[in-house]
């Protein structure tokens, strides 16, 4: 049986978001990290709320919960990635798909697919539930549609991005809780402690650009593009090594 | 046709194979056996891709597994466990394995049928006993009808029936000109099923030959295991 | 007490563990370090408004490492994260061993104590150093009844850790929450400026017990009561759970 270039490459695809959408534990991320973002986004408001009116966009409030958020889409790198090694799965995946580069690549594909409808849904919840909250005070007032969007596309890119990231890491390490303790560790207390002491083109720094379109006041900031290619540098860089070691060592 | 050649694999300073040569043939049934620890998995391992060699080559019809052009076709392998997510479903598991390599739905049922697993096929594979894991993990192997069947201890966990299905179908296969290589313990099951012998100790071979050539002066092929795998054979008698 | 030695020889031949020791003595002191360096010439001029806090941010953020060490005592013994283990979990080698739950669970929490409470005072100890060293004659004195305060919050936390992982039997949930909540800006801080009862959360009434925040309302020892109530009720429960679960479910 003559098998095209094209053909095997759909096939690899398609087994590998095969493999993401009948894991549980993927759906059980996603709804998880939807309905925790729309509490935290109740939240925030209801803070908002309280202050005085106008003194912040509904866009940063609506995307304040981005900082939480990426938690969700960690784990969801660090899960399709991890899975492999449950169970001896990466030697039914390496004997069907012995093509590593290949699939790993489709693997990363696979999660990203879903990883932009995921974001997308998710981070426009957070950001409509704020407006419609709102909707009604003097910072409702002043929304502009194509800011929101522009908003809402940085923070999608941004939430895909960092579960590449996590997956590649993932794939280095190959075991769940040290990915998950290296990763957030770093997103949620090095990162923020020390503060400004971390250049600002790690990739959360660099990434927070990418949504967070009203700090432009500030001399030292970047605009969302620099950001996006920053963030994707990293997210390459790290890919690049979860490849190539990938190839080189025992299953 | 499988070809191991000077087969050598070095894990730090550990050397687990030391130069292992052999030949699986088609239409034959050839057992490989040693000791715990002697190097039967790190040879399985490499002869499919898993793990790379140091030196020496494991050749599947004259290519290395990863030149394969639609490996599942070609081999069907079963390693030690059922090589599925212990959360996802039986059915899934085979599912993706299919689509990968491009063949339908119905195969699917169709192996689920053969080895008995339709009715557990919705159930998570983590809730799966042992017998019930090793038959998941035939399933895959057979997924693609290949011509060769690469199976690591097919019969560890299985029942009686079980036991009898597997040395059935693997003298099908191999009357109808498929190469079969399987790894086991079981001396008394083996002989039964077996055309060709392959015993290995500390990374290397010490017999190779048909299963009456191998067993030679010995009255069972046990005996001729622990005559050529016992530690110093000679001095104890 | 056999028991209590056998979860302790468990937990300490497990090398995630190391990782959470190394968190759990390392990182603050290094933070403690970071926070000092930067403080130093306000703290010198007289003008740090943060002087009391000195050294004991490093220690809530340490509290880290024993998160990670009370969800990996209990996760350990469900996990099958292995290319070649056949699905088998210790967890039932465990309780062939030592059949009574109860008896394994306090073991358990008991091997958790210790090793937190050795950790923090590991920690203390080069937290304290460390600040002495960059400070010098500045370093804030260090109050025995908060560092005691410091002590008692991270050994609730690994228990929090532990209690809440016996629930799940999969560590990535507890451990995603908690590393989550250990950040700088906590749920319970956010849920704080939405209604006063966040005040009764577990980790935000165990600050109080070692930190000065602005808005605080408790005193250091109703928020280390507070704290030890949550500890006791989860406990009860993960006992009553894990008393009447099968093993294999």
């Amino acid at each position: 049986m003559r098998i095209t270039p094209g053909r095997k490459i759909t096939n690899i695809l398609g087994a590998e978001l095969n493999k993401l959408v009948t894991l549980p534990s993927i759906w059980l991320t996603i709804s998880g990290t939807f309905i925790l973002n729309l509490a935290l986004a109740a939240a925030f408001t209801s803070i908002g709320q309280q202050g005085a009116a106008g003194s912040q966009s509904i866009l940063d409030i609506g995307l304040a919960t981005m900082g939480y958020l990426q938690a969700g889409f960690i784990l969801l790198g660090i899960l399709a990635a991890c899975s492999e090694y449950t169970g001896g799965q990466i030697r039914s995946t390496l004997t069907v798909m012995p093509w590593r580069g290949l699939q790993l690549s489709a693997k990363l594909a696979a999660l990203a697919t879903i990883t932009v409808t995921a974001a997308l849904i998710i981070a426009a919840s957070g950001v409509l539930y704020t407006l419609f909250m709102m909707r009604d005070t003097a910072a409702g007032a002043g929304i502009e549609i194509d800011t929101m969007l522009k908003a809402l596309a940085g923070a999608t890119g941004y939430l895909t991005l960092t579960a590449l990231l996590s997956a590649a890491i993932g794939s280095l390490l190959r075991r769940t809780t040290p990915a998950l303790v290296i990763l957030l560790g770093y997103y949620f207390v090095i990162s923020p402690v020390s503060g400004d002491a971390l250049p600002g083109y790690f990739p959360d720094k660099a990434g927070s650009y990418m949504y967070m379109l009203s700090s432009a006041d500030k001399s030292d900031v970047l605009t969302p593009m620099q950001g996006t290619g920053i963030v994707m540098l990293w997210t390459l860089l790290c890919i690049t090594a979860a490849i190539v070691l990938y190839r080189k060592r025992d299953a | 046709m499988l070809t191991i050649n000077n087969l050598v694999k070095r894990r730090g300073a550990q050397e687990i194979l030391s130069g292992i040569s052999f030949t699986a043939r088609p239409g034959r049934v050839t057992g490989f056996l040693g000791p715990n620890g002697a190097g039967k998995s790190s040879t399985l391992r490499i002869l499919l891709g898993l793990d790379r060699a140091t030196s020496g080559s494991a050749l599947i019809d004259g290519k290395p597994f990863a030149e394969l052009l639609n490996p599942l076709t070609t081999v069907g392998a079963a390693l030690d466990g059922s090589g599925a997510h212990r959360m996802r479903t039986g059915r899934a598991h085979l599912r993706w394995l299919a689509r990968a390599a491009g063949l339908s739905r119905s195969r699917v049922e169709e192996v689920l049928d053969i080895t008995g697993l339709t009715n557990a096929a919705g159930r998570r594979v983590g809730s799966y006993s042992l017998g019930m894991g090793r038959r998941l993990g035939m399933a895959a192997a057979l997924l693609g009808d290949p011509e060769i069947l690469i199976l690591d201890e097919p019969v560890n966990g299985l029942d009686p029936e079980g036991i009898r299905w597997i040395r059935t179908l693997l003298r099908e296969r191999a009357a109808s000109g498929n190469t079969v290589l399987l790894s086991s313990h079981l001396m008394g099951e083996l002989s039964e099923t077996v055309d060709d012998v392959v015993i290995i100790h500390h990374g290397k071979v010490v017999a190779n030959g048909t299963l009456a050539e191998v067993i030679g002066n010995h009255s069972t092929l046990e005996k001729a295991f622990f005559a050529l795998t016992s530690e110093r054979a000679g001095e104890m008698v | 007490m056999r028991a209590f030695q056998a979860e302790l020889s468990k937990l300490l031949s497990l090398p995630g563990i190391w990782l959470a020791v190394l968190i759990g003595a390392v990182a603050p002191a290094f933070i403690a370090a970071l926070d000092s360096t930067a403080q130093k010439e306000d703290i010198i001029a007289g003008i740090s408004t943060r002087l009391s806090e000195v050294g004991y941010i490093g220690l809530a953020v340490g509290v880290q490492g024993v998160i990670i060490l009370g969800v990996l005592a209990v996760s350990s013994e469900y996990v099958t994260e292995s290319s070649e283990s056949g699905g088998g979990q210790q967890i039932t080698t465990s309780l062939t061993a030592v059949s009574s739950r109860l008896q394994l669970l306090l073991a358990k929490a008991g091997a958790v104590t210790v090793i937190s409470l050795l950790l923090c005072m590991v920690a203390i100890l080069t937290t304290v150093s460390t600040t002495q060293l960059i400070l010098g004659e500045y370093a804030p004195a260090f109050a025995w009844s908060k560092l005691t305060g410091a002590v008692c919050y991270w050994i609730f936390t690994a228990l929090l850790a532990f209690g809440i992982t016996v629930l799940t039997k999969n560590g990535v949930i507890p451990l995603t929450v908690l590393i989550m909540n250990s950040s700088v800006v906590s749920f319970s801080f956010l849920l704080s400026k939405v209604t006063t009862l966040a005040f009764y959360l577990p980790d935000r009434a165990g600050t109080d017990m070692f930190m000065i925040m602005s808005d605080r309302i408790h005193t250091p020892f109703t928020g280390g009561l507070i704290m030890f109530s949550w500890v006791a009720v989860l406990l009860i429960i993960a006992a009553m759970v894990f008393h009447r679960r099968d093993v294999a479910a």
